[in-house]
């Protein structure tokens, strides 16, 4: 199952491309594995419904490297790559909203699927907290595309977040209370976004029951 | 995950172009009560003292460039890439999961082997078998106390040290004893004992110019009592007649007691309700 899902993320690259990731996936030391690692990326920033699953092709490599070689090289690409690409933010993000959101889903992803025993990897908290508060800037706020990236990777790795540094995630929310209460020309459906957010955190990273009804009770009309 | 977003995101994508300003009216017909009404029209004067720096649009890079690199750091590994970093990271787990276990392999050894070893190999964490359960199993503590630990070893002092004083010439109470990072101790104690056991180290620190590391023992003693009193000044809580009597009694022939040397916190808060169950 998680294979043919893998497959069905590769299928938007070209042939070989799918090649060279399927091999990376079953024979890592039979191919490039910076390559691999700079393909990931670069695909990454390019196509966001890549940038939120690519964390598990990730892993699978990662996995696959360590099982056959004992080896770690396309993590340390990986991340090496993440790092250069995290220096530049500011100016990807003046280039491309797009692909800023992107990157912030695909470290996000990384965040959440690869783990150094079973924990998050600490080298990642800090610019994983620094990216998300740059979407809670006032600028950031204004733009739909942001604040939904912002709350989904909060839904998706916040409680793991908040273990690693409360600190930060209380400054955090700071910005997301103040983003909602005071800032001007937020659009109704940002500020929906960021109160379910808030309430989320609230309870405990859940929704109660009522809630939930609240915020997705319109599916069911 | 919220499909109803996406449901809604060509509607508010609309508002993008249109009026920004609070037009609430789109939102209305489906949700129960109307956005504005939780918002504040005096908002500007009412909150601008509680604002932040990063609330203020011009100064936006200001905001976003200062968390970078503002948390703690580890210090003993100077890499700065995140591919280093993370791999130091995960042989730091991998041993501190392999001592664990060694510990634990130690301690089920049983007494009276356990004496032997004591006595023979003089390791310096092995006069704490006594605990059965009394073990720190917390990975991420154990992982802090490592750190601190490398941090003080990653010194010349260290290096210095180990090779002027064989293991088994170390006596308890008068050579720096690294403390035993697998049992429990309260987060104030054992950072203590790392404190004391730093100043202890710093007996070893690289001769300045004259003198060097050959003093006398006494001397040592008396530099780390100093240092002790030094570092009372920032447990302003702690009592220090209690931490003199102890530090004083240099030959006590006890093991345990020598582990509570320097560290009456521990005494207090987790020796107390742990004795019980010991005997």
């Amino acid at each position: 199952m998680e294979n043919s899902s893998d497959d069905y993320r590769i299928q938007a690259l070209d042939q070989d491309t799918q090649t060279l990731l399927k091999t990376a996936l079953k024979d890592p030391s039979s191919v490039n594995l910076e390559k691999v690692s700079n393909i990931i990326m670069d695909q990454s920033l390019k196509d966001q419904v890549f940038s939120k699953e690519a964390g598990r092709i990730c892993y699978t490599i990662v996995q696959a490297e360590a099982k056959q070689s004992n080896g770690s090289a396309f993590r340390r690409n990986l991340l090496n790559r993440l790092q250069q690409e995290f220096k530049d933010r500011e100016e990807t993000r003046e280039r491309s909203l797009q692909e800023w959101v992107c990157y912030v889903t695909f470290i996000c992803n990384v965040f959440d699927y690869l783990k150094v025993n079973n924990m998050p990897m600490v080298a990642l908290v800090h610019p994983v907290f620094d990216c998300l508060m740059r979407l809670a800037q006032p600028d950031a706020l204004m733009n739909e595309e942001e604040v939904d990236c912002l709350v989904l990777q909060l839904h998706r790795i916040g409680e793991q977040l908040e273990k690693m540094n409360v600190q930060r995630m209380d400054e955090l929310f700071f910005l997301l209370r103040d983003g909602f209460l005071l800032q001007e020309g937020l659009t109704s459906m940002a500020r929906l976004l960021l109160l379910e957010i808030l309430e989320f955190r609230a309870g405990g990273w859940l929704l109660s029951g009522t809630a939930h009804k609240y915020y997705y009770s319109e599916i069911a009309d | 995950m919220s499909d109803w977003k996406r449901e809604n995101r060509h509607e508010a994508d609309d508002r993008e172009h249109g009026n920004r300003s609070h037009s609430a009216s789109r939102w209305s017909h489906c949700r129960k009560r109307g956005v504005d009404g939780s918002l504040r029209t005096k908002r500007d004067t009412e909150n601008s003292e509680k604002g932040h720096n990063n609330y203020k649009p011009d100064n936006r890079h200001d905001s976003f460039t200062t968390p970078e690199g503002a948390g703690p750091v580890s210090r003993c590994g100077r890499q700065t890439d995140w591919g280093s970093q993370v791999e130091e990271e995960e042989q730091l787990r991998k041993n501190v999961h392999r001592d664990m276990q060694r510990y634990r392999r130690r301690i089920l050894g049983g007494d009276a082997t356990q004496r032997e070893r004591r006595a023979s190999s003089g390791s310096s964490e092995s006069c704490d078998s006594r605990e059965g359960d009394n073990i720190e199993t917390d990975e991420e503590v154990l992982l802090r106390r490592q750190k601190q630990i490398n941090y003080g070893k990653n010194t010349l002092a260290y290096d210095r040290y180990i090779k002027e004083v064989p293991k088994h010439m170390r006596q308890p109470g008068v050579h720096p004893k690294t403390p035993n990072k697998f049992r429990k101790y309260s987060r104030r104690s054992w950072d203590q004992q790392i404190k004391l056991w730093k100043v202890k180290l710093h007996a070893w620190d690289p001769p300045a110019e004259e003198g060097g590391p050959e003093k006398t023992l006494e001397d040592r003693d008396e530099l780390g009592l100093d240092d002790v009193m030094d570092i009372e000044l920032d447990f302003p809580s702690l009592p220090n007649t209690q931490n003199v009597p102890v530090l004083l009694s240099t030959n006590n022939p006890s093991l345990e007691d020598d582990d509570c040397m320097g560290t009456p916190v521990k005494l207090q808060k987790t020796e107390t309700p742990a004795a019980p169950d010991m005997s």
